[in-house]
């Protein structure tokens, strides 16, 4: 990755996304997201943790799990595709719950040192 | 003296105690041998057991951790742990003991800590000073997940084989039959009887 902005030119390679351009990806550019992923998933491993936190105890007021949720949702709204039944489904209060804790768990095991692998085996089997 | 060995991750630490395999001619520092193994998770008990109960533990939680993420049924079953998902975001553990009349010990843990679990088994994994025997891995593997793991090449590697023999072998008893003239053999059979 040269610089920031092919890495902002490469998130429009989401379907899911208002500013959806298929470009294509290469293999290579590939590897670097997952790459940066991985590094960011390690970095912020205590928030991270954090959030899955909140949630588990029913009976606590889950606050942090409230506030990333809602700001998830700002920025899904802002940024994605709003007439995807994809984005909808994110969107869905009902049914999000379960694509945002396993997106989140599935960073959160991917911090070790062998965590490219891990991530990378984990899409190709999505 | 032995080494001791301490795999940190928020709040789970797993400690391995063991000694180097001098036969091989290793670092002090080495554990190849291990005598002991703590796994201890903040306000829950103890786990500990035996050596050879370390690596079917590792290996319920990686496969169980994969069936999670995978949305496949979340539940593991052995003749050592079970797990299984309560929801979302509560996993219930049962670790049956080996010895006769003790009860099993049963765990609920939250995703934080399930991952805190499976990233100290992952540093335990990459780490150069310890080497651990892999044992019981695939007589534990629910059938799902097998096939998962006998990936594509695997099942080439295994069904490619015995199809080159018997090709070979087609190929082979075709060749012998420019060798093989049935005239000739009668002519032959007739000169015998005949005499």
């Amino acid at each position: 990755m040269p610089n920031k902005i092919t890495i902002w030119k490469l998130r429009n390679n989401n379907p899911l996304r208002k500013s959806y351009v298929n470009n294509n990806i290469k293999l290579i550019e590939f590897d670097a997201l997952i790459k940066i992923t991985v590094e960011m998933s390690r970095y912020l491993y205590p928030y991270i943790r954090e959030i899955l936190k909140s949630k588990e105890d029913l009976e606590k007021n889950s606050v942090i799990w409230k506030d990333f949720n809602k700001r998830l949702i700002e920025l899904i709204k802002e940024r994605f595709n709003l007439d995807s039944m994809r984005v909808k489904k994110l969107l869905n209060q009902t049914e999000n719950d379960e694509i945002i804790v396993k997106s989140l768990l599935t960073l959160s095991l991917c911090i070790s040192n062998k965590g490219y692998e891990k991530l990378k085996n984990f899409l190709f089997e999505f | 003296m032995q080494n001791k060995l301490s795999f940190h991750q928020s709040s789970v630490s797993l400690d391995i105690v063991g000694l180097p395999d001098y036969s091989n001619n290793e670092n002090k520092d080495q554990i190849s041998i291990i005598s002991q193994w703590k796994l201890n998770i903040v306000n829950k008990p103890l786990i500990e057991g035996k050596i050879e109960h370390l690596g079917p533990i590792m290996n319920a939680f990686y496969i169980y951790s994969n069936l999670l993420i995978k949305n496949e049924i979340p539940i593991y079953e052995s003749e050592l742990i079970d797990i299984k998902a309560d929801n979302l975001h509560i996993h219930n553990i049962v670790l049956k003991s080996s010895k006769p009349n003790v009860k099993p010990l049963i765990l609920k843990i939250g995703n934080s800590l399930l991952s805190d679990t499976i990233n100290c088994f992952d540093q335990l994994n990459e780490s150069s000073k310890v080497r651990i025997k892999k044992t019981g891995f695939s007589k534990n593997i629910p059938k799902k997940v097998r096939i998962g793991v006998f990936n594509k090449e695997n099942i080439i590697n295994f069904v490619i084989p015995p199809f080159i023999a018997i090709f070979t072998l087609i190929l082979l008893s075709s060749a012998f039959i420019y060798f093989h003239n049935p005239i000739e053999n009668k002519e032959k059979i007739e000169q015998i009887n005949s005499k």
